[in-house]
C-alpha cells in the first residue's frame, strides 16, 4: 500500500500532508490528555500500537501472485479512536520511509492518508454502526479490523488514480488498474487480519474487560455475555 | 469441548484456508511474488509512459543496499511489536493472577 518516494508528483504530496497533518495535530493533543488523565491506559495503547508494527512488517503472498501486508489499525480505533491511531500509524510509515525505503517523507502523507487515517476511519464508521447492536462483539472486531484494511488499499488505488489518470478511461480506468493490484491481492489478506485481531481482542477481554469498559469500547452487559460464553470458567461476580 | 473456542479454530481453519491457498496459486507458474507496491509502480509506470528508474526520490532516502538488510530491518519492526504485546499480555496476566495487594 505504501507509493514509494518520487511516485506521486509533488502537488499531490502537499495534498495529502495538509489533509494528514491536522489529524496528527489532533491526535497528539489526544495522546497527551490521555496520558495526564490515567497511566492506566498506556498498555492497551502499547499493544494497539504494537499490532500495527507487528502486522505492517508481514508481507503476506495473496491471490493475485503478489505480495501485501495487512495494517492491524483495527484495534487502535475500537480503543483509542481515529485521532491517536493516526499518531501511531504515522510512527510505523515514518520508520518504514526513513530505514526500509517503503514510502517515503514525500509520499508519508498520501500513505498516512490511506493506512494511518482513511482506513480506521472508515473501520470507525464500522464499530459505530454496529456497537449498540446485537451482533456479537468479535463480529464487530473482525468486521471492523478488516474493512480498515481493505480500505486502506482502496484508498491506495483512489490516491494513484487521481494522480496518474488513464489516457483512456481517466481517473475511473485507472483506478480500476491499481484497485486490482492492491485491493483484490488485499481480500484475503484483510480476511486474516479480521479473525487474529478477533482472537487478540476476545484475550485482552478475558484479562482487562474493565479497561474496555473504562474506555467505553463495548457496554458492560456486551462484555459480559461475550465472555460468558468465551471463557472455560465463568468468572465470578463481583 | 470446544464449544468457548469457537474463535480459536475458525483462525486455525482461516490460516489453514490462506496456506492452502498459497500453495496452489504458487504451483502455478507466472507468479513473481513481488511486492503490491512495485506492481503498483509498475502500473505508474505503464500510465505515464515513462520507465520505472525515472522516478527519483522527491527527498533523497535512505535504501537499504540488500534484501538481507531490509528483512533484518523487518524483522526488528516486528519484534518491536512482538515484545510489547509479550510484556503486557504477560504484565497483565501477572496481575490477575495476584492482585495488588492480597
Amino acid at each position: 500500500m505504501h507509493i514509494m518516494e518520487g511516485f506521486l508528483p509533488w502537488q499531490w504530496c502537499v495534498v495529502w500532508w495538509l489533509i494528514a497533518i491536522p489529524f496528527l495535530v489532533m491526535g497528539v493533543m489526544e495522546l497527551r490528555l490521555l496520558m495526564r488523565k490515567d497511566r492506566e491506559y498506556l498498555p492497551l495503547l502499547g499493544v494497539s500500537g504494537a499490532f500495527i508494527f507487528i502486522l505492517s512488517a508481514l508481507k503476506l503472498p495473496s491471490v493475485t501472485g503478489s505480495c501485501s501486508h495487512p495494517t492491524g489499525t483495527g484495534l487502535s480505533v475500537m480503543c483509542f479512536k481515529p485521532y491517536i491511531t493516526a499518531v501511531i500509524g504515522f510512527i510505523v510509515l515514518l520508520f518504514q520511509a526513513l530505514l526500509l525505503a517503503h514510502g517515503g517523507l514525500s509520499t508519508l502523507g498520501a500513505n498516512m492518508v490511506s493506512m494511518a487515517i482513511g482506513g480506521p476511519l472508515v473501520g470507525y464508521g464500522v464499530y459505530k454502526l454496529l456497537k449498540n447492536t446485537p451482533v456479537n462483539i468479535y463480529v464487530t472486531v473482525f468486521c471492523v479490523a478488516a474493512v480498515a484494511d481493505i480500505v486502506t488499499y482502496v484508498i491506495t488505488s483512489f490516491e494513484l488514480a487521481l494522480a496518474y489518470p488513464a489516457a483512456v478511461g481517466g481517473i475511473v480506468a485507472s483506478f480500476s488498474a491499481f484497485f486490482v493490484i492492491f485491493a483484490i491481492t488485499q481480500i484475503p489478506l484483510s480476511i486474516i487480519e479480521g479473525l487474529v485481531l478477533a482472537l487478540v481482542f476476545k484475550y485482552i477481554l478475558q484479562l482487562k474487560p474493565d479497561l474496555i469498559e473504562k474506555l467505553g469500547v463495548f457496554s458492560k452487559q456486551q462484555i459480559e455475555s461475550a465472555l460468558a460464553t468465551s471463557t472455560d470458567v465463568p468468572e465470578k461476580k463481583v | 469441548m470446544f464449544e468457548n473456542r469457537k474463535l480459536e479454530i475458525l483462525t486455525l481453519i482461516g490460516l489453514f484456508a490462506f496456506v492452502i491457498l498459497f500453495m496452489i496459486i504458487s504451483s502455478q507458474s507466472g507468479h513473481a511474488f513481488s511486492g503490491s507496491d512495485d506492481v503498483g509502480s509498475e502500473k505508474i509506470a505503464e500510465l505515464t509512459g515513462k520507465p520505472v528508474e525515472s522516478f527519483t526520490p522527491l527527498i533523497p532516502q535512505y535504501v537499504p543496499p540488500s534484501g538481507e538488510i531490509e528483512s533484518t530491518l523487518f524483522a526488528l519492526q516486528a519484534t518491536f511489536g512482538g515484545v510489547v504485546v509479550g510484556l503486557v499480555i504477560g504484565y497483565w496476566y501477572g496481575q490477575k493472577k495476584r492482585p495488588i495487594g492480597s
